[in-house]
């Protein structure tokens, strides 16, 4: 079977004058549909690395490839529907909520599913939000929320999910969880999740890929991560997050 | 006026120096530099035009006016260095504004095709679409800055160089009219426009110099509008990569 997303020897450079990169030989692959938990200590390029996967940033060597296409290859336009990323600041566009949310079939010239857009507004608790609000008016966390109804609207076979619920509640985090997972369930969308909550790896992931010591040290289940972590570092961030066993 | 009462003008210099000196501002040198290049200068395009103008020569017109246009081309694109090919692009955007204003007034028998109208309207205009395009580009750059999030929103979303950019390049076409259009708003009541006043004192009548005024300033306007909107469509691709990621050029010193 030919998998969805391949990362090979991925370096990225810090600025020009340090000499260290801030990782280099990062290989990854997700084989089939998966959600990923993207962890480690801050600074390690996680949002970095998820930005390289959207075509973003360049990386500094090595390749990524979408079901075996070179990225360099695709069309970055082909590529970003299909791997996207939702920032960690959520940026609305200028306009209403309802403008937002339309965005995707806008650009790309297709009839906007009104109803698919409705179901999500009301399961990830914008039911009560005027869509006819300017978007620039929301508070965080719904405008968090907005953004990533916005991506969602593409159908994207991964989503890129830079720390989307650190400004929401416990209700509103668990509501998209539950949007995010069942649409991992029922349309097969690879979630990669940069999350510092290691409640929430926990619990929404099956994998986790741990970042550190320049590189991306672990890949594993997310079980055995947790339960036995093959690295000392590993080891050391999960008792340092205070969940570990 | 006699050369004499111009050399009384020196006066005017002189008021200068003594206020650097005073004040200790150190810029004699440059006020010194500055009052030798504009009488020179000055002088040179008066018995250059002098010439022209009795020759007679398209030739020599064209080629007045492309020496304009250099000049100006260069001077706007310094404001979007780094960006590969601007200087063209602005010459393009300039160019067009200058072809299609001759174009419409000599067309339409606004003005004679003579050397004494095309190249002090062709300098009027160049040097507005100059300041256009300088303005445009420098707006860009700061529009590019401040909604890196918007563009890359966008991009994130499939969206191609154009469509990430409509907002931007919308805002820097606008802020770039904005002192063109405000000009046209108090023109008249703040200050009384160089080439009116000019033909005034030259004894023109009045309300001939105005009919000429209010031409410069409507072709302004459009040669405005014309200029950075040929520019923002040359330009805006110059802001990515070739595999679409945002580019913002290095500032230079």
């Amino acid at each position: 079977m030919i998998p969805i997303l391949q990362l090979e020897n991925i370096k990225k450079n810090r600025r020009a004058e340090e000499s260290t990169p801030l990782f280099a030989g990062v290989n990854a692959e997700v084989a089939e549909p998966d959600s990923i938990a993207l962890l480690g200590v801050s600074g390690q390029g996680k949002s970095t690395l998820l930005r390289i996967m959207s075509l973003l940033d360049a990386p500094d060597g090595g390749e990524i490839r979408l079901h075996n296409n070179p990225q360099a290859e695709m069309d970055p336009r082909q590529w970003r529907m299909n791997v996207c990323y939702v920032a960690q600041q959520a940026v609305m566009l200028p306009g209403t909520i309802d403008d937002n949310i339309k965005t995707a079939s806008l650009l790309h010239g297709k009839p906007f599913d009104r109803e698919h857009a409705e179901r999500l507004r009301e399961r990830l608790g914008l039911g009560g939000l005027d869509p006819a609000k300017k978007a620039s008016e929301l508070s965080g966390g719904e405008k968090q929320r907005v953004s990533l109804l916005r991506s969602l609207m593409l159908r994207p076979q991964v989503l890129l999910l830079d720390e989307v619920t650190a400004s929401l509640d416990q209700a509103s985090k668990q509501k998209v969880e539950d949007v995010l997972l069942e649409r991992h369930r029922e349309e097969g969308t690879t979630l990669i999740w940069v999350t510092h909550d290691l409640e929430q790896a926990l619990q929404v992931s099956r994998t986790v890929w741990f970042m550190a010591e320049g590189t991306l040290l672990e890949k594993g289940g997310t079980e055995s991560f947790f339960q036995h972590p093959a690295t000392d570092a590993g080891l050391k961030y999960i008792r340092a997050s205070g969940s570990g066993e | 006026m006699s050369l004499l009462a111009l050399s009384f003008t020196l006066l005017f210099v002189m008021i200068t120096m003594l206020v650097s000196v005073w004040q200790k501002l150190g810029l004699e040198r440059d006020i010194a530099i500055g009052t030798i290049r504009s009488a020179v200068q000055l002088l040179l395009v008066g018995y250059v035009l002098q010439f022209v103008f009795n020759t007679k020569n398209v030739l020599l017109i064209a080629l007045i006016v492309l020496f304009m246009l250099t000049i100006a081309c260069l001077n706007a694109a310094k404001r979007g260095a780094g960006l590969r090919g601007i200087v063209w692009r602005v010459a393009a955007a300039i160019g067009t504004t200058e072809l299609l204003m001759m174009g419409l007034l000599i067309g339409f028998g606004i003005i004679d095709a003579t050397a004494q109208y095309i190249i002090p309207i062709s300098g009027m205009t160049i040097g507005n679409a100059m300041v256009v395009a300088g303005l445009f580009l420098n707006q860009m750059k700061q529009e590019v800055e401040a909604s890196k999030g918007e563009i890359e929103v966008l991009l994130s979303l499939g969206s191609n160089a154009k469509q990430a950019m409509a907002g931007v390049t919308k805002r820097a076409v606008k802020s770039s009219m904005i002192p063109t259009i405000d000009g046209m708003k108090t023109v008249g009541l703040v200050q009384l426009p160089g080439m009116m006043t000019g033909m005034i004192i030259a004894g023109a009548n009045p309300i001939d110099a105005v009919r000429y005024q209010i031409l410069i300033v409507f072709a302004f306007a459009s040669s405005a509008a014309v200029t950075s909107i040929i520019l923002s469509l040359l330009s805006y691709r110059l802001w990515f990569t070739k595999d679409l990621r945002i580019q913002i050029p290095e500032q230079k010193g």
